[in-house]
């Protein structure tokens, strides 16, 4: 229960971690993310790894299309610019991986930009084909570019390095996923305490009051894209220095809906929903094949019947979850909270 | 004192006979893991593949095993996507240790190539027939259960170069192919055979995936009047539109496939328009009589899935990849080796002339971690199945 907790001067009320228990829960938080792979195996810290990409490329998402309202179908093909520029610099030019993030995040806003040039005059499912056709643009070229990208068979990359350490193992790399992923949360956060980010949410609200209000609609749509594909990208350098190979069939449609999934089960607009979302959508799936995979020792056979079970019941989660909770995870989360800050005094 | 005494004999009693008990079952078994595809796009076959991997291997612990310890096989669902098969191969990796693992797609093993050859070291065999993963510099550990697309596509040209449609004249030949990474694969080297074998490459048609307009393919090779067609990168679409397209421009080409267009499903889906169609297999079929392999392995459904009428060709696949995988084991229990995915890597390339018992033809492991050998098969439409048209044909 949380009692006696004035706001006494505006920095207080603005503050984004306003009360001292949300703050220790971060830093207590912070402290588990560090000691877990001191703890975890192999498997897991991949697994948190794949969850922190994904974080980075949903809170993108989310910027766009919960944010601005802007319905993108190419967030993947950004991914794979990113994931490109990285493989690209680094094999060809022999760039260090750290300066490869940045670059990547801005070969990938370039994208962005040039294809979120027609949503001035496009919204709802017309922008939505327009971003579509730009997967589709960049899985071709991805595909047909040879002399760069080497077609179908793709990039290897080396074992990124970070200031000569070498950061090949799970564990090295997966500090520089989350402080990426950190930055990311961070930065997506307080934008929507700047004029900006306020502007994206006038536009979702109604674009129309918000031109009457002198936001240019053009100029912020496309920031919305830039910063949106940004993080695409840098996820995709991330997503490529992980698995040390890049292939078109990397970044097909599937995962752009994949995405949007993850924001529209977390919560559209929410950056605490971009994050529940991404984890919901990356370990669920493996939590229900660990569970499944517990009837393995009963007998083997029954396994290729259950095994495609997994995808029914993940389909009925999801379903189940938008039914029950159109607002997402993140609401859900909120109304946890509000329940438990008076309990058990609630009357 | 004494009290406390025998509290410290007792725990480390416990502990000793723990510790022995758990040496002696990690000694027992040998454990293969594996990521299959049962669902996802590739569902089609990897079902089939695990069950074929599963029988295989569960037919040489009926036969005792190798020197006496059991096979353990251990495999999960991947879905069909990287990020999944590479999470699934680190956890069996991380919980079970196993000497040899198995994985879905080309990129899958791209993915775990480096850690398989500086981390993990096991041997590793996949539902692939890239020519990547075959490369024993690139890749030792990795093996192809068959030949590569590439060897497939150059079993068909050597058919084709020794079987003219006219006397004397030299062959020509279209490909057909997917734009994707399993439908270009093979496409570079099987140019480079065709010149040497001297067959005429006189069309080369790209499509998608799945049911596509072909009118213009289709248009451009009744131009060029190619003898044969070798379709890669599909499974079924959009084959018989362009086989019955084929028919209705009055063509006379003999269209060809490779493994995974090799299915009765295939010939299910073309009906009468099946007539002529051929291709290559690195194994043996379901139907076929006369092969003590075949007939080992209808024993063994009969006898533990009773309710089985058929296999797909998916399932020799998987069937085979057992079969190797206990070849290396016994390659290295016959060397007094222990069985580590090491020596088991070493054994691979010293495959010489092994027979299977007819499942495909007599094995060497060449320069490839492929078998350099598949049959020519053709299409019998009234009885619905494949029949061979050559005899094992093997590459140099």
């Amino acid at each position: 229960m949380r009692i006696g907790d004035f706001k006494e001067t505006y920095a207080a009320d603005e503050a984004v971690f306003r009360t001292p228990t949300v703050r220790f829960w971060l830093w207590a938080l912070a402290a588990a993310l560090l000691v877990f792979p001191l703890l975890a195996g192999e498997y897991l810290i991949y697994m948190a790894n794949i969850t922190a990409v994904a974080v980075v490329g949903a809170v993108g998402l989310n910027l766009l299309t919960g944010c601005t309202g802007l319905i993108s179908l190419g967030h993947a093909g950004f991914m794979g610019v990113g994931a490109y520029t990285s493989a690209i610099l680094i094999t060809k030019f022999g760039v260090p991986f750290i300066l490869t993030l940045p670059i990547s995040g801005l070969a990938a806003a370039l994208c962005g930009v040039i294809v979120g040039a027609p949503s001035l005059r496009m919204k709802g499912l017309y922008l939505c084909i327009a971003t579509l056709a730009a997967q589709v643009i960049l899985e071709f070229t991805f595909v047909h570019w040879e002399s760069l990208t080497h077609g179908i068979r793709g990039l290897n990359v080396p074992a990124p390095t970070l200031f000569g350490l070498s950061l090949a193992s799970g564990p090295a790399f997966y500090y520089v996923i989350m402080i990426v992923a950190a930055i990311s949360v961070t930065a997506s956060r307080n934008l929507f305490r700047t004029r900006v980010g306020r502007a994206f949410i006038a536009i979702r609200d109604r674009d129309i009051s918000a031109q009457l209000m002198g936001i240019n609609l053009f100029q912020y749509k496309l920031y919305a894209f830039a910063l949106s594909s940004f993080f695409a990208g840098m996820a995709g350098c991330l997503m490529v220095n992980l698995l040390k190979v890049v292939t078109p069939e990397q970044y097909p449609l599937h995962l752009s809906i994949q995405y949007l999934a993850m924001i529209i089960v977390g919560g559209l607009g929410s950056i605490l929903g971009s994050i529940l979302g991404a984890i919901f959508m990356t370990i669920v799936p493996e939590l229900l094949r660990s569970a499944l995979g517990l009837f393995q020792g009963l007998d083997p056979q029954i396994m290729s019947y259950l095994f495609p079970l997994q995808t029914v019941i993940f389909g009925a989660l999801i379903v189940g979850f938008l039914v029950f909770e159109p607002h997402g995870l993140a609401e859900m989360w909120r109304r946890a909270k509000a329940y438990f800050r008076l309990w058990p005094f609630e009357y | 004192m004494k009290a406390s005494r025998y509290w410290r004999v007792g725990v480390a009693l416990v502990l000793a006979l723990g510790l022995s008990a758990g040496a002696a079952s990690a000694q027992e078994k040998i454990v293969v893991g594996a990521g299959q595809p049962i669902t996802g796009r590739f569902a089609f076959a990897g079902k089939h593949i695990n069950d074929g991997l599963a029988d295989s291997l569960a037919l040489a612990n009926e036969k005792g095993g190798i020197a006496g310890k059991k096979i353990e096989y251990i495999f999960e669902d991947t879905g069909y996507d990287t990020n999944r098969a590479v999470a699934s191969f680190k956890k069996l990796m991380a919980q079970h240790k196993p000497v040899i693992m198995y994985g879905e797609s080309t990129g899958v093993g791209k993915a775990m190539a480096p850690e398989i050859n500086n981390t993990y070291k096991v041997l590793y065999g996949s539902t692939s027939f890239s020519e990547e993963l075959a490369d024993r510099k690139a890749n030792p550990y990795m093996i192809v259960s068959g030949p590569t697309y590439a060897q497939q596509f150059g079993i068909l040209l050597k058919y084709i170069a020794a079987n003219p449609k006219k006397k004397g004249v030299a062959p020509k030949v279209a490909f057909f192919y997917s734009d994707t990474e399993f439908g270009r694969d093979p496409i570079p080297h099987a140019r480079e055979m065709a010149k040497k074998l001297g067959v005429e490459v006189v069309a080369e048609e790209v499509t998608q995936v799945g049911a596509v307009d072909v009118t213009s393919q289709l248009l451009d090779m009744k131009r060029k009047a190619p003898d044969y067609c070798i379709f890669q990168g599909y499974v079924v679409a959009p084959i018989a539109d362009v086989i019955k397209g084929a028919r209705d421009y009055g063509m006379d080409t003999t269209f060809m496939g490779t493994f995974w267009t090799m299915d009765k499903q295939l010939l299910d889906a073309l009906g009468p328009d099946g007539e002529g169609y051929m291709g290559v297999n690195p194994y043996a079929y379901w139907w076929d009589e006369d092969v003590p392999e075949i007939k080992a392995i209808r024993d063994f459904n009969k006898r533990n899935h009773p309710e089985i009428t058929y296999r797909p060709n998916s399932y020799m696949q998987g069937w085979f990849t057992g079969m190797i995988f206990v070849k290396a084991m016994r390659m290295c229990a016959e060397k007094k080796l222990p069985i580590t995915g090491e020596n088991l890597k070493n054994m691979v390339p010293q495959i010489k002339d092994w027979d299977t018992n007819g499942l495909t033809g007599k094995v060497s492991i060449k320069d490839t971690n492929s078998t350099n050998v598949g049959r020519v098969y053709k299409a019998d439409v009234k009885k619905g199945i494949f029949v061979p048209a050559s005899d094992w044909i093997y590459l140099d």
